[in-house]
C-alpha cells in the first residue's frame, strides 16, 4: 500500500471515529427534548419557558456534537 | 402573467418532470466532489475592488443580499402606512403573519427594555440565514457551473505562491452543440497513472516471461538429468547432447510459444481493461501502449504527463490530459465558514454589547467573579464558574458557526447524493431540507436572542437586578 | 494560516460579510422593522379599541333589547285592553244598530202598510165614483126611467154610509167598518151620530155596503152582506 492511500485511510478512519462523539449529543438532545415535551404535556401554560430552556439545553448538548464535527472536518480537510 | 401562474398551468410541472426524466436518462450522473471551502472561480475572477479570488459561495452570498434588498423594497411598498390601512398583496400577508408571530415569540422570551434591539437582531439573522439555507433548494445551485479543469491550487506558505495540484476528476465529453459536459461514468485516470499502469503491465509480462523461461530451463535440466541416468554411454551422451540440441530446436517453437503466452497474458489483461473502458467511451491513456511500438512513444507520453495544462480549452486534445469537474457558479453560502463564522462573531459581539449596555461595567463580574473569593467558602468555585462562562462564550462562536455549517453542508451533500442515487425523485429530501433550513435559521436567531437576553440579566439577582432596573 | 486556508476562511471575505450584514441590519430596521412594528401596534390598539366598542355596543344593545321587550309587553297588554274594550263597544253598537234596524224595519213595514192601505183607500175612493155612475146606469136601465142623479147618489151614499140603529149615542172608542172609504163629511157626520170620543174608520170591501160599528161593549152589523145572508136564510 502506498503512503498516499495510507494517509487517506487514516484520515477516513480518524474522521469516522471522531464523529462517534456526535452520538453523545444525539442522546442529550433526545433526553432534553423528551423531558421538555413531557413537561409541556403536564403543564401547557408554561410552554414558552420550557421551550426556551429546552432550546438552550439542546444548543449546549449539540455543541458537543459540533466539537466532534469540527475535529472530523479538521482531520479531513486541514490535515494533509 | 397572473393568469399564467395561477395554478391552472400544472402542465408546467409535468414538463419539468419530463425534462428531469430526459436529463436523467441522457446525461450520466456526476459523482459529487466534496470540498469544504468555497470553490475558487477560474483565475481572473476576483471580488470587485479587491484581490480576493471569487468563490462560488461568495456569489451565493451576494445573491442572498440582493434578494433581501429586493425583499425590503417589496415589503416597504406593500406594507400599510398606518394602522387603519388594510394591507394588500398575497405574499406580503405571509410575511406579516410570520413577522407578527415571531414578534410574539421573541416577546415571550426577551420582552423587556431591550426588546427592540434583540428582536431586530433576531429577525435580521433569521431572514439572512433562512434565505441562505433555502438557496440549496433552487435547482441549478450546486450543479450548474463551469466545466473546470480540476486542479487544486494549494497555497505554499514558504514561497507565498499557489501551487497547482491535480486531483481526482472526470472526463469531459462534447454533447449537444459542442457543449462539453462531465462524464461521471469514467473515473479520471491521469496520463501518469495510465503510463504507470502500462509500465506495470509490461514489467509483469517480462517477469512472467522470465518465470516461464526459468521453468522451462528447470524442466530441461531435469530432462537431461533423467537422460544421464537412463544411458551412460559417451556417444549417447554426445548424441543426447546433439539430439538434445536438435530437440531444443524442435521444441523451441513450443517453448517460445509458452514464454510468449506468459509474456502476453498480463498485457492482454491490460488491453482488455483499456478496451472495456474505451467501450464505455472513456479515455484510455495517451498514445499507443509502450509494448506496441518503440520507446519513443513512451518518452512522448512521459513528456505529456509532465505539463498538464491548468486551464485548457475543453475542445482541444490537451483536454484529454486533464481531470474535469463541474465548478458550480453558485453554492449555498451557509456551507462556507466565512458566512457562518462572521454571523457567529456578530452574534457574539452583540451579546457582549448588550450585556455592557444593560449592566455597565458590572457585566464583567459574570466572568471575573472575585467578589466572593474571600467572603464565602465557595468563592473559589465562583471564580472557576466565571472563567468557565468566559470559555463558554467563546465556544459559542464555534458552536454557532459549525452548527449551521454542519447542518447545511450535510444537507446539500445529501441532496447531491440523493440526486445521484435517484435522479428523478429526490423530492422528499428537498422537503426535509426545506424544514431543516427553517429550523437552523430559527435556532441560530433564537439562540442569539436568548443569549442576548441572558446577558442583560444580572448574575447577582438580589442586588444588581434592582440596580440595573434603576438605570 | 494553513488551517484557516484549508477551512476556506478568508478574513477579507469575512469583513465583506460583516459590512453586508450591518448594512442589511440597518436597512431592514429602518425600512421594515420599525415602521411595521409601529403599524402593527397601531392596528392592535385599533382592534382592541374596536373590540371594546363592540362590547359596549353589545351591552347597549342588550339593554335596548330589554327595554324594547318591556315596552312591547306593555304595548301588548294595552292593545289587549283596547281590543277587549272595542269588542264590548262594538257588540253594544251592533246591538243598538240591530235594534235600530229592527225598529226601522218595523217602521218601514208599518209605513208601507199604511201607505198600502192609503193607496187602497184612494183607489177605492176613485172607484166609488165609478161604482156610483155604474150603479146609476144600471138602475136607470133596470127602472127604465131617468132617475135623478142626485137622488140616486144620495141613495147610494145612504147605502154606503147608513149608520144602523142601536149604534147611536155611544161613548168611548169605536171602530167603524165600511165597504168604501168614507168622505170626511161622512166621517164627521158618523162620528157625531155615534157620539164617540174617538172613531176609527176602516175599509173592508167584502161587506159590500153598509157599516159595521164595533165598540168595547159590542157591535152592530149593518152591512149588506149580513142582510143578504139574513135574506138567504129566510128564503130557504
Amino acid at each position: 500500500m502506498d503512503p498516499q492511500s495510507t494517509i487517506v485511510l487514516g484520515k477516513a478512519i480518524g474522521a469516522g471515529l471522531a464523529m462517534i462523539g456526535a452520538a453523545g449529543g444525539g442522546i442529550g438532545i433526545g433526553l432534553s427534548v423528551g423531558g421538555a415535551v413531557m413537561a409541556m404535556g403536564r403543564n401547557p401554560d408554561h410552554t414558552a419557558t420550557i421551550q426556551t430552556n429546552m432550546i438552550l439545553g439542546v444548543a449546549f448538548a449539540e455543541a458537543v456534537a459540533i466539537y466532534a464535527l469540527v475535529v472530523s472536518l479538521i482531520i479531513l480537510f486541514v490535515l494533509s | 402573467m397572473n393568469s399564467f401562474w395561477n395554478g391552472k398551468r400544472r402542465f408546467v410541472a409535468l414538463l419539468m418532470f419530463l425534462a428531469g426524466v430526459f436529463v436523467a436518462l441522457r446525461v450520466p450522473p456526476v459523482i459529487p466532489f466534496i470540498q469544504l471551502p468555497g470553490e475558487n472561480f477560474p483565475a481572473g475572477f476576483n471580488v470587485p475592488f479587491t484581490d480576493i479570488r471569487l468563490t462560488n459561495t461568495f456569489v451565493g452570498s451576494v445573491i442572498v443580499w440582493i434578494l433581501l434588498l429586493l425583499f425590503v423594497v417589496y415589503v416597504s411598498r406593500r406594507r400599510p402606512k398606518d394602522g387603519n390601512e388594510v394591507p394588500t398583496g398575497g405574499f406580503y400577508y405571509l410575511f406579516e403573519v410570520l413577522f407578527e408571530g415571531l414578534m410574539g415569540f421573541v416577546g415571550g422570551i426577551a420582552g423587556g427594555r431591550h426588546f427592540r434591539l434583540i428582536f431586530n437582531m433576531f429577525m435580521t439573522i433569521f431572514l439572512v440565514v433562512l434565505l441562505a439555507n433555502w438557496m440549496e433548494l433552487i435547482p441549478g445551485v450546486d450543479t450548474i457551473g463551469f466545466i473546470h479543469a480540476h486542479t487544486k491550487e494549494k497555497y505554499d506558505a514558504q514561497t507565498g505562491e499557489y501551487k497547482v495540484i491535480t486531483t481526482d476528476g472526470y472526463e469531459i465529453y462534447q454533447g449537444f452543440l459542442g457543449i462539453s459536459y462531465v462524464n461521471g461514468q469514467c473515473d479520471w485516470i491521469s496520463p501518469a497513472d495510465e503510463a504507470a499502469a502500462d509500465q506495470a503491465a509490461l514489467v509483469a509480462a517480462e517477469m512472467a516471461a522470465l518465470n516461464a523461461e526459468q521453468e522451462l530451463e528447470v524442466k530441461a535440466a531435469y530432462a537431461r538429468y533423467q537422460a544421464e541416468h537412463d544411458d551412460h554411454s559417451e556417444g549417447d551422451q554426445a548424441e543426447a547432447a546433439g539430439g538434445g540440441h536438435g530437440d531444443d530446436h524442435g521444441e523451441a517453437a513450443g517453448e517460445s510459444d509458452q514464454v510468449a503466452d506468459a509474456y502476453n497474458e498480463p498485457l492482454a489483461a491490460r488491453e482488455a481493461e483499456k478496451s472495456a473502458r474505451a467501450d464505455r467511451g472513456c479515455y484510455t491513456g495517451v498514445g499507443p501502449a509502450p509494448w506496441a511500438d518503440d520507446g519513443a512513444e513512451d518518452a512522448q507520453a512521459d513528456d505529456k504527463k509532465r505539463d498538464i495544462p491548468l486551464h485548457p480549452d475543453p475542445r482541444s486534445e490537451e483536454a484529454k490530459l486533464v481531470p474535469w469537474v463541474v465548478l458550480p457558479f453558485v453554492r449555498v453560502p451557509s456551507t462556507d465558514l466565512n458566512m457562518t463564522l462572521t454571523l457567529a462573531l456578530i452574534s457574539f459581539v452583540m451579546i457582549q454589547y448588550i450585556g455592557f449596555k444593560a449592566l455597565g461595567i458590572g457585566y464583567l463580574t459574570k466572568f471575573f467573579n472575585f467578589g466572593t473569593l474571600f467572603k464565602s467558602p465557595l468563592g473559589g468555585i465562583d471564580v472557576a464558574v466565571g472563567l468557565l462562562e468566559l470559555i463558554g462564550d467563546f465556544a459559542k462562536i464555534l458552536s454557532f458557526s459549525f452548527r449551521l455549517l454542519g447542518n447545511i453542508f450535510a444537507g446539500s451533500i445529501l441532496l447531491f447524493v440523493m440526486s445521484f442515487l435517484v435522479p428523478i425523485l429526490p423530492w422528499p429530501f428537498f422537503i426535509l431540507e426545506f424544514f431543516v433550513g427553517v429550523i437552523q435559521a430559527l435556532v441560530f436567531a433564537l439562540l442569539t436572542a436568548i443569549f442576548m437576553n441572558l446577558a442583560t440579566i444580572s448574575h447577582h439577582h438580589d442586588d444588581e437586578h434592582d440596580h440595573a432596573d434603576a438605570h | 494560516m494553513s488551517v484557516l486556508d484549508n477551512l476556506g476562511i478568508n478574513p477579507g471575505l469575512m469583513l465583506i460579510w460583516a459590512i453586508a450584514f450591518i448594512v442589511l441590519y440597518t436597512v431592514l430596521t429602518r425600512f421594515i422593522y420599525d415602521p411595521l412594528t409601529n403599524v402593527l401596534n397601531e392596528r392592535r390598539n385599533r382592534i382592541a379599541k374596536g373590540l371594546e366598542d363592540a362590547a359596549a355596543a353589545a351591552r347597549a344593545r342588550e339593554n335596548a333589547e330589554a327595554d324594547a321587550e318591556k315596552i312591547l309587553a306593555q304595548a301588548r297588554s294595552e292593545a289587549q285592553k283596547v281590543i277587549d274594550e272595542s269588542r264590548g263597544r262594538g257588540e253594544e253598537v251592533a246591538g243598538t244598530i240591530e235594534q235600530e234596524a229592527r225598529q226601522e224595519a218595523a217602521r218601514i213595514q208599518y209605513d208601507a202598510q199604511n201607505e198600502a192601505v192609503a193607496i187602497r183607500n184612494t183607489e177605492l175612493g176613485n172607484l166609488r165614483e165609478q161604482v156610483l155612475n155604474i150603479s146609476v146606469a144600471v138602475a136607470s136601465r133596470i127602472l127604465d126611467e131617468n132617475i135623478s142623479k142626485t137622488k140616486q147618489k144620495a141613495l147610494v151614499n145612504g147605502f154606503i154610509a147608513d149608520l144602523p140603529e142601536g149604534a147611536k149615542g155611544l161613548g168611548g172608542s169605536v171602530e167603524v167598518v165600511s165597504a168604501m172609504p168614507l168622505t170626511e163629511a161622512e166621517q164627521g157626520k158618523i162620528s157625531s151620530e155615534v157620539g164617540a170620543d174617538e172613531a176609527e174608520f176602516t175599509v173592508d170591501p167584502s161587506i159590500l155596503g153598509g157599516l159595521i160599528v164595533r165598540w168595547s161593549g159590542g157591535m152592530v152589523d149593518g152591512s149588506v152582506r149580513s142582510q143578504l145572508n139574513e135574506l138567504a136564510r129566510s128564503l130557504n
